[in-house]
């Protein structure tokens, strides 16, 4: 029996190098966790920081300073920032409830319209979408047509399919086994909702959420249309004045602004998906 | 013809080897249970009425689509009936709130359905909680229940399922649905999804429990050696559940109803008998030579050498065998704990005599070692007391359809 087994110094060796790349291996998670972290803010540093050292560097003339002044890019990065938040905040006020109602038993069978309808809802170019609502606006006379409300409401109409559809899929794809087993033990539906399908749905909801951000982002720079502020001012000042430097920091703020926020909305969705799954 | 069987059926009943079949209280009544699925011209369960006595294992078997699954959920209501009635210890259960009704009946499924996002202990807690039981007697309870089903609950209260395998997920469903203590449990396929030795074991272990907790139980297999080994009762239904034949698996094997049941029991009835004798209803050689693992040498050669026997079994020192010595084994200059072969094959008394057999053939030593729950030794089983029984089981056969023959011709005549 002996004779079939490798001689022991063989073994020793193997299990140096099996030791080995188990700390490698290690070392390498390790690595690929500081990236995921530390990664993105870092890159989005140095972009903010070359930026502001390309501005301070360029020889501004009197409108580019105007244009760039301090207190007003602050003035158009709070706009952008509410304009975005209570868009998103209102989407998800009513998306969630809207695709969780929509995913119950009776209404079930209607679940696929809602989905096609997001589906083409999503294929509309963003402007093309502001632009009818902008007309919509418009023809409405007891309708504010210019400033903050219309912008957040085309921003919500906007970013509502894609968190309505992923609520949708996300209670959609929970197992039904894990349901039946809850029903099985006498929970309520509401109960089985609460915790057992909610649960299990917040990762692709919340994903859901990170593109709606990102899309609300993107999207009210767009809101200079409207008379709705935000950093598209910048941008739209720097083609209108056919100054460079000016459209580079509008277009590069709005950028950095749309990876920092995805950013901090991947660290949510890390940070409320349950753990187990 | 139908005349004959029942005449051969009460015959059964009176002869029937170890037939301790005695009709006890019911606990589960079905009156009439149908469902008919709105849409579909023939129901998919069609009037089925059925009794289950109370601490008894009744499975439903038969081909699929034959309405088996249908049938169990009806019970507890997951699936609700169109017509007919469930009676579960005498009260009628057909229109009282399911959620409550559930909370009283254990149910076990395939796919197990342990929620993944909540640690072991949260999920065997799960009805306990939802009853309203106060933490300490749920926490006391999960730690008894992990403790059943052989879990250790301080490694595995904190887990989440999918850092379990599947065997011991298993584990975790039976004891979640354990866990206020039901009187009443429905098992859909439970060990469907196992693979065959794990498969094995958990059916063991199952037996083993249900001795001491005589639970009233349905359960649903699509397997007539499950149905056979785990049935104190089995139905065997055809299309829409209707049932071809209610009785003991003894009766099953040896008096089919009809053709139906015939032909879904297939042949090698001998073979599948042999699941249904277990250890412990044949005798163990109980007298086996024993040694212990912290002997002297020289005392475990001597007591071998003037013994009959040509082996000699090392219990360790929890009284777990541990390895087999013969004679020419003690030429090597070693401890006795690495002397000989390490020990195999061992069965539990709940374990059939197919079980056995196969460790016996697995093992390569002829014989299987008999341990009790906690793997301490009972006893050595070899290939000759299961060809014995084999034998009786043959003679008793023999017998039985010679009987069946002298009914044949009044039969005939009437």
């Amino acid at each position: 029996m002996s004779t079939t087994l490798t001689p022991p110094e063989a073994d020793v060796g193997a299990r140096d190098r099996a030791i080995a790349e188990d700390k490698a291996a290690d070392s390498r998670a390790k690595r690929a966790k500081l990236v995921h972290y530390y990664g993105m803010p870092l890159f989005l540093l140095v972009v903010t920081i070359a930026l502001l050292l390309y501005i301070q560097g360029s020889e501004l003339d009197s409108i580019e300073t105007r244009a760039l002044a301090t207190d007003v890019q602050l003035d158009r990065l709070q706009q952008h920032l509410l304009l975005t938040g209570v868009s998103t905040f209102f989407v998800l006020l009513l998306a969630i409830p809207l695709g969780i109602a929509a995913t119950r038993p009776r209404v079930r069978r209607y679940a696929p319209i809602v989905i096609g309808l997001g589906n083409a809802g999503q294929a509309i170019p963003s402007l093309g979408a502001l632009a009818l609502l902008f007309f919509l606006f418009r023809t409405i006379d007891w309708l504010p047509s210019t400033g903050t409300i219309p912008v957040v409401v085309s921003l919500i109409a906007y970013s509502f399919l894609p968190i309505l559809r992923n609520t949708m899929v996300g209670l959609d794809q929970v197992d039904a086994n894990v349901l039946e087993a809850g029903r099985g033990m006498g929970m309520s539906n509401r109960l089985v909702l609460r915790r057992l399908e909610l649960p299990l749905a917040v990762p692709v909801i919340l994903a859901g959420v990170r593109t709606a951000l990102v899309l609300n982002v993107g999207t009210a720079a767009l809101a200079f249309l409207f008379g709705g502020g935000g950093l598209g001012e910048t941008i739209q000042a720097g083609f209108q004045l056919n100054r460079r430097p000016v459209l580079i920091f509008g277009a590069v703020s709005v950028a950095i602004l749309a990876l920092l926020v995805d950013y901090l909305a991947g660290l949510v969705e890390e940070f409320m998906t349950p753990r187990g799954l | 013809m139908t005349d004959q069987t029942n005449d051969a059926k009460q015959y059964d009943k009176e002869t029937a080897i170890g037939g301790d079949a005695q009709v006890g209280e019911t606990m589960i009544e079905l009156r009439e249970l149908t469902k008919r699925y709105p849409g579909e011209e023939t129901p998919a369960v069609d009037r089925v009425s059925m009794e289950i006595p109370k601490g008894e294992i009744v499975v439903f078997v038969g081909p699929s689509g034959c309405g088996k699954t249908t049938t169990l959920k009806m019970i507890n209501r997951i699936i609700e009936p169109t017509s007919g009635s469930i009676i579960i210890d005498g009260e009628d259960v057909t229109n009282i709130d399911p959620n409550h009704l559930r909370r009283r009946i254990g149910y076990v499924i395939q796919q197990i359905g342990l929620f993944p996002h909540i640690t072991i202990e949260g999920n065997v807690g799960t009805v306990p909680r939802l009853l309203g039981w106060d933490k300490d007697r749920t926490n006391a309870r999960i730690d008894e229940l992990l403790d059943i089903v052989g879990l250790d609950p301080s490694v595995y209260r904190s887990r989440y399922p999918k850092e379990l395998s599947g065997g011991q997920r298993q584990r975790v469903g039976v004891a979640r649905a354990l866990a206020a203590d039901p009187p009443v449990l429905l098992m859909d396929e439970p060990f469907g999804a196992i693979d065959p030795i794990t498969r094995t074991r958990l059916q063991n272990e199952f037996l083993r429990l249900q001795e001491e907790l005589q639970k009233t139980i349905a359960f649903v297999t699509h397997d007539i050696d499950e149905a056979i080994k785990m049935g104190d009762r089995i139905a065997i239904l055809k299309e829409q559940s209707h049932i071809a034949q209610f009785a003991t698996p003894e009766e099953i094997l040896t008096n089919p109803a009809d053709e139906f049941v015939e032909d879904f029991v297939g042949t090698g009835a001998t073979l599948k008998r042999l699941k249904l004798t277990r250890v412990r209803d044949i005798e163990v050689v109980d007298d086996a030579l024993i040694g212990r693992l912290d002997e002297p040498r020289e005392d475990l050669q001597k007591r071998l050498n003037e013994s009959e026997w040509t082996a000699m079994l090392l219990l360790d020192k929890d009284n777990k065998p541990a390895r087999w010595l013969r004679a020419p084994d003690f030429r090597h200059d070693r401890p006795a704990a690495e002397l000989g072969l390490p020990a195999r094959a061992m069965v539990e008394k709940q374990a059939t005599l197919s079980d056995a057999l196969e460790e016996m053939l697995v093992g390569s030593a002829g014989v299987a070692i008999v341990v009790d729950g906690r793997g301490a030794f009972e006893g050595i089983l070899d290939v000759d007391s299961i060809i014995t029984s084999i034998q009786t089981m043959r003679d008793a056969d023999a017998e039985f359809y010679r009987a069946a023959k002298l009914i044949d011709p009044a039969d005939e005549v009437a």
